[in-house]
């Protein structure tokens, strides 16, 4: 007998019991779709974290660091004692904390020579030294300090791609600013839009500008929110000292003299939804550069920064030029740079060589084999949780099929004796099953996908959208996963059929066909 | 001897009923020719089913051996049973047995569709087979629609689907009225006369046997009483 008859003969066979095989079928379709929403919902969390990743510029670029000053001074004057600096060394350099520490310690400062070598790396696209400090900033009649970073200009990377308002800084020399949508808030703009074109003043002390080189205070480090009250307690006696006026009516004397200012322009409001690394506002990273509030020029940022260095870092720089370590012409290393490739493949290569010039590297990419085994896990669990659902439904496939047996023990008996073998009979069952679960896996990956689409949608409706956040699609439904869980669906049903079959293939065709 | 197209040699089967052993057949041999209409006649219990099913290739037998021409089956295996049901000999019931969600021109197509016709020749063939049992215009009637005379007509036409040799049939007129009983039997004898068919027909009615029988096989608890020739 050829398979096409045996398919209509269990067609013909399942719709002799329409309504035993509609409810046996409902089982199966539970089944599917909650494996196919569990397993959809955890592949659209693994693909909008790659996707975040990826828009992050995660998977091309690489952080790089090297010694800074503390260091080269750590090795300078603890030469010879036990294991060099002490951690206390470590928390005063002005490293900040990163998502991860280097396996290993960087041997060379990232100093300008050290740039143009990176740079010449094969697959090198950019070099994007990592420049921040923090400063009194005055906009839009509030003054604050705020963090402050310096932007390569232009930027090939997509932290500085995406704007709520203006674009970005236009050249590499203008004083022009880019902030992000905190600033906004934190500075009384209405919208985005409001604070394109307006103006913002850095304050630094008078002395600052005019003898660079010179202890120059910033008005609140970074550190000292880091740090401990006594560490803030010194830092404001120090700025006491230098006569700046601070403390809670600093907006009330923001025109004083003895203030230096320097101005800048608004030219672009980033958007927020490329910051990363923190929870909410609380956002530390841009991509894999540390987050701040405003960008400024790199160059600019660069000679502002030491304007605003804190006495300590201040100190050892004097002790590494003092020891000889740094030399005078020699300008200290930046802690870290962003080294961006142009093929995510090349990375490892070009992390190969950083590491052989010295340096200590970072990327997220090392981090991605423990990812993708996360959502391996995940989607194991959340499928587990629909194959279990399947597994009940398999003992209602297996209950009607031998329903099904003892309705058609004649039938099988007069199969046999016309001349079927056992193995069509057997293959009637399978078919049978195998025709339950293809309908039920269809049936069920229509309704996860309907599910998909709805809760979709009452996210967007009742979630996202009164957050003002865009439309995301929480779940992923590649074809392999619904024709996965039907090829699945189809496989458990026959294997529910497997004793039924084998039961009627063994049916006595003399004792099936006796007439009483 | 050797001209029997069908011969069972010493066939016994035994039933296991718990301590007790029912002897259901006991050392049968019997032999038909190609082309004999033979009789199979005895009371209730005496072994006919039991034998015409060890023959139809339905059970196997205890002891003993059943041969069709020439070939012991014996040795063959569940699917060579299979094929020679399908082949060598078809089978028609007392109470009929057809599929009841089938038409009859269903019913016949199942079976040639186990012998492997396909397609257009297998729809040319129910007709033709219904149109020679005489229910050409009765194809799309389900049984319940038929009468019992009909219903064992589809039943010879299914019977006869592959073109087996042997027909073999238990009790076919058991729920005929002896009109209907009397026409069904003229329809085998034309078979066996025309087409060289072979029928070994259980049978109650001694009056039938010995009227469209070539001959008639008596039996008894399981075991051949006396062999009667009729006409030749
Ligand atoms: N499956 C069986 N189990 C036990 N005994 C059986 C079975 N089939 C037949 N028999 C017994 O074998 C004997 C012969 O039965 P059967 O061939 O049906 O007789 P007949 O067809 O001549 O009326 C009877 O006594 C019957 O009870
Ligand atoms: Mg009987």
């Amino acid at each position: 007998m050829i398979f096409f008859d045996i398919l209509k003969l269990a067609l013909r066979n399942l719709r002799e019991a329409k309504l035993r095989v509609a409810l046996t079928t409902i089982g199966v379709v539970v089944g599917v779709t909650v494996i196919v929403t569990m397993v959809s919902f955890g592949l659209g969390l693994q693909r909008n974290a790659v996707q975040r990743f990826k828009d992050l510029d995660l998977f091309n670029e690489i952080t790089v660091t090297g010694q800074d000053v503390s260091e080269l001074v750590a090795q300078v004057f603890n030469r010879g004692g036990q294991g060099g600096g002490g951690e206390g060394d470590r928390r005063a350099g002005v490293r900040r904390t990163r998502p991860q520490q280097p396996e290993q310690a960087p041997k060379r400062a990232l100093d300008d020579a050290a740039l143009a070598e990176i740079a010449r790396i094969p697959g090198v696209e950019a070099v994007e030294p990592t420049v921040e400090f923090t400063a009194y900033v005055r906009a839009n009649g509030r003054t604050q300090p705020q963090s402050i970073g310096g932007a390569l200009v232009p930027n090939p990377a997509s932290r500085f791609k995406s704007y709520a308002a203006g674009h970005m800084i236009s050249d590499p020399t203008a004083d022009e600013v880019v902030v992000d949508s905190r600033f906004i808030s934190d500075f009384g703009f209405a919208k985005a839009a409001d604070a394109v074109g307006q103006t913002v003043e850095l304050l630094a002390p008078l002395g600052a500008e005019r003898n660079p080189k010179q202890p120059a205070a910033a008005p609140q480090d970074e550190q000292a929110k880091q740090g401990s009250k006594q560490q803030r307690k010194a830092n404001e006696d120090e700025l006491s000292f230098f006569g700046l006026p601070l403390g809670d009516d600093a907006e009330t004397n923001a025109q004083d003299a003895r203030l230096t200012v320097r101005t800048f322009r608004i030219a672009g409001v980033l958007k927020d939804e490329v910051e990363s690394g923190g929870v909410g506002r609380q956002a530390r990273f841009r991509g894999l550069m540390p987050a701040a509030r405003l960008y400024i020029p790199l160059a600019t940022a660069r000679e502002l920064s030491h304007q605003y260095r804190d006495p300590l870092n201040e100190v050892a720089l004097q002790l590494a030029r003092e020891s000889g370590a740094l030399s005078a012409q020699q300008a200290e290393g930046y802690p870290s740079v962003i080294v961006r490739v142009n093929d995510p493949d090349v990375l490892t290569d070009v992390r190969k060589q950083l590491t052989a010039l010295g340096f200590s590297s970072f990327s997220i990419v090392d981090e991605l084999e423990e990812i993708r085994t996360f959502f391996l896990i995940v989607n194991s669990a959340l499928g587990l949780l629909g194959g279990i659902s399947l597994l009940v439904a398999s003992f209602g496939i297996a209950n009607t099929m031998i329903m099904a047996i003892l309705e058609r023990t004649r039938e099988i008996g007069i199969m046999k004796a016309v001349g079927a073998e056992d193995r069509e009979i057997k293959l009637i069952f399978f078919v049978e099953a195998g025709l339950i679960g293809l309908a039920g896996g269809i049936i069920g990956s229509l309704a996860a996908w309907g599910i998909d689409v709805v809760a979709n949608r009452l996210a967007y409706r009742f979630f996202l959208q009164p957050r003002n956040v865009s439309f995301i699609n929480f779940f992923a439904l590649p074809p392999y996963l619904w024709l996965g869980a039907i090829a699945f669906a189809i496989v458990i049903s026959i294997i529910a059929a497997l004793y039924p079959a084998a039961r009627a293939a063994r049916i006595d065709p003399v004792k099936a066909l006796r007439h009483d | 001897m050797s001209e029997a197209l069908l011969e069972t040699r010493a066939v016994s089967k035994h039933y296991q009923m718990g301590a007790t052993t029912v002897v259901a057949l006991d050392g049968v041999s019997v032999e038909v020719r190609e082309g004999e209409f033979v009789a199979l006649q005895g009371t209730s219990g005496s072994g006919k089913s039991t034998l015409l099913n060890l023959i139809g290739g339905l059970d196997q037998p205890t002891s003993g051996e059943v041969v069709f021409d020439g070939r012991s089956l014996a040795p063959f295996s569940k699917r060579e049973m299979a094929r020679y049901r399908r082949h060598a000999v078809g089978m028609i019931f007392q109470n009929f047995n057809l599929i009841p969600t089938m038409t009859a021109a269903e019913n016949v197509s199942l079976a040639l569709a186990f012998g492997g016709v396909r397609g257009r020749a297998r729809d040319e063939r129910t007709r033709a087979l219904l149109e020679r049992v005489g229910l050409a215009e009765r194809t799309a009637h389900r049984p319940a629609e038929l009468s019992g005379g009909e219903q064992q007509r589809v039943a010879i036409a299914r019977a006869l689907a592959n073109r087996p040799r042997v027909l073999l049939a238990d009790e076919p007129t058991g729920n005929l009225d002896s009109t209907r009983a009397h026409e069904l039997l003229s329809l085998l004898r034309t078979m066996v006369e025309r087409d060289r068919l072979t029928v070994l027909m259980v049978t109650h009615d001694r009056e039938l046997a010995a009227r469209f029988a070539d001959r008639t096989i008596q039996m008894k608890d399981g075991k051949i009483e006396q062999r009667m020739r009729d006409e030749g």
